[in-house]
């Protein structure tokens, strides 16, 4: 069946089509960079969604959790044993993303007789200064979206991800009109906790192109918290140790939480 | 259809979280080599290995403090009066070594990047037990190296974790890899003799216990050890008072790791000790 070229790239849309259902529901995840680093933020109830890869690099994945796992875990080992063999200075998340993960997630989503990966993910590595941050996307067929500037776009400082492009573009959207990557820690989480709630109001499939209003989104964002905990990391800037990941509470969160 | 991508293992599922196994896997670590033995008549000894010496660590009130001279020596030579033999782990644990250098940074390697990798795949902190056996497990594939003369390594690990009982927790081990866990103070190395009798006057019959001791009392016992030590074993390094190099001395507390500057050690050495 699939020798005939045309079947083949029927086969393919279809499996796009699954994959994107699949992941439509995944709940948001934003990530920021400002001055002390990088803010990893979603809200949930259940599984976590953010991960430490390494010294400086982060995670946050939508998708199967077996999937995500087998991810995670290849982008563990791959970044430990560059670092073992070489140095911590040598491990690059643009290398572990472009070289090891993408070509592997392609292959797999093309192989149409096998199974492809459902995930989604956002990696983050964070710089010494916030123009050096990285931030990848990378998509279930091995694509890569990053945040440098092309000539579509200006550098962003922020990454976004989402169930559906509806939800991650208002997210995009709305992070450029309200982010700079000089903004304090408080600053971010709120522009994060903004952006994840009007990612999670708009994930249904649509063509809405429009931000909602303030008030709208401050009422979605206190329904959800009601039930829901925010799950967040930050990578911190400050280059006196080597590991930067540090988990965030719940708890120390919402004290700082502004409406 | 065989997935098999490029640098995936599909059967690692993590599970254990075993950092040297992935490196065995991959190539990476290898078993420990099993030289020829020397030949009747052949000469027995060939080369000096690089050695570090003189290492201490005992519990104080402020937590473990862990210091080390600074003398590397092969045979009688000595190497390099700068070298680090106090090494830290992870944020709360301290591995200190006497014996090969080579062996023991290597070791200390493997060690720091298995209680990460377990932390990262795992989502949860190695237990203090957990941290203590890996380093045996290590020192136990070594053995190999030891018995063919080359390599031994014998190092001391201190580590905190509070809200456990005792909370500041300090190991000593053998070169097999057998750990003993040590009450108040332990020292390692070819001048241990002399700082394990300083160590054991002063928690008995010193001004106060070792435990009760403040940060620059115990600075000043540490230095003092090492400086006697130094008196009668050439291959320790002691105070420099000449080159004004000093030990090495960190301190693992709740809070976590901290280096002493060279600066304090030196007024405490300057006040106390010279």
């Amino acid at each position: 069946m699939i020798e005939e070229p045309y079947r083949w790239v029927e086969a393919i849309a279809n499996r796009r089509e699954y994959l994107e259902a699949q992941l439509a529901p995944g709940s948001p995840i934003a990530a920021l960079g400002f001055r002390d680093g990088i803010l990893f933020l979603t809200v949930g109830q259940t599984r976590q969604k953010i991960f430490e890869i390494y010294d400086r690099i982060a995670m946050g994945a939508i998708g199967h959790p077996g999937d995500i796992e087998r991810l995670r875990m290849a982008a563990i080992e791959l970044a430990s044993t560059e670092g073992f063999t070489r140095s911590a200075a040598d491990v690059s998340l643009r290398r572990l993303v472009h070289y090891s993960l993408s070509p592997v997630m392609k292959s797999a989503f093309e192989q149409i007789n096998g199974p492809p990966y459902l995930a989604r993910m956002l990696f983050a590595e964070v710089g010494r200064r916030p123009e050096e941050d990285l931030f990848l996307r990378v998509e279930y067929d091995g694509e890569i979206a990053t945040n440098g500037a092309t000539y579509a776009q200006a550098r962003q400082d922020f990454a976004a991800l989402s169930g559906t492009q509806q939800s991650r573009e208002l997210m995009e959207q709305f992070l450029k009109d309200q982010h700079t990557p000089d903004s304090t820690f408080e600053a971010a989480l709120n522009s994060a906790l903004d952006a994840w709630s009007i990612g999670h109001m708009f994930l249904q499939a649509g063509e809405t192109k429009k931000l909602p209003e303030r008030a709208a989104v401050v009422q979605h964002r206190q329904e959800q918290l009601v039930n829901a905990g925010i799950e967040a990391a930050v990578l911190e800037r400050d280059g006196s140790r080597a590991i930067r990941y540090r988990s965030l509470s719940d708890k120390e969160l919402r004290a700082l939480i502004r409406d | 259809m065989e997935r098999a991508p490029v640098g995936f293992d599909q059967n690692s599922s993590g599970a254990a979280g075993d950092f040297p196994s992935l490196l065995r896997r991959k190539g990476l670590l290898g078993p420990a080599a099993i030289a020829p033995m020397p030949q009747a008549g052949a000469a027995q000894k060939i080369w000096e290995q690089t050695e570090a010496t003189t290492i201490l660590a005992f519990k104080f009130s402020g937590g473990v403090l862990v210091a080390g001279d600074r003398r590397a020596t092969a045979g009688n030579t000595v190497v390099y009066d700068r070298a680090d033999k106090v090494l830290e782990i992870d944020r709360h644990s301290i591995m200190a070594i006497a014996g090969v250098p080579a062996t023991a940074w290597e070791m200390a390697r493997v060690l720091e990047h298995s209680l990460q990798y377990f932390r990262r795949t795992q989502l949860q902190e190695m237990s203090v037990d957990g941290k203590v056996r890996a380093l045996s497990k290590l020192l136990r594939d070594n053995f190999g190296f030891v018995m063919q003369g080359v390599g031994v390594v014998v190092p001391i690990f201190a580590t905190y974790k509070g809200n456990s009982k005792p909370e500041a927790r300090l190991y000593f081990y053998d070169a097999m890899g057998a750990q003993f866990e040590a009450t108040d103070y332990a020292a390692t190395g070819s001048g241990s003799p002399a700082v394990r009798g300083i160590l054991y006057y002063e928690n008995h019959w010193g001004a106060k216990p070792l435990h009760k001791l403040s940060e620059n009392e115990a600075v000043s016992v540490a230095l003092r050890a090492l400086d006697t030590a130094a008196e009668s074993d050439t291959a320790t390094g002691g105070v420099d008072r000449s080159g004004k190099i000093y030990p090495l001395i960190k301190i693992v507390s709740r809070e976590g790791i901290t280096t002493l500057p060279e600066s304090k050690i030196a007024a405490v050495f300057k006040e106390t000790v010279a």
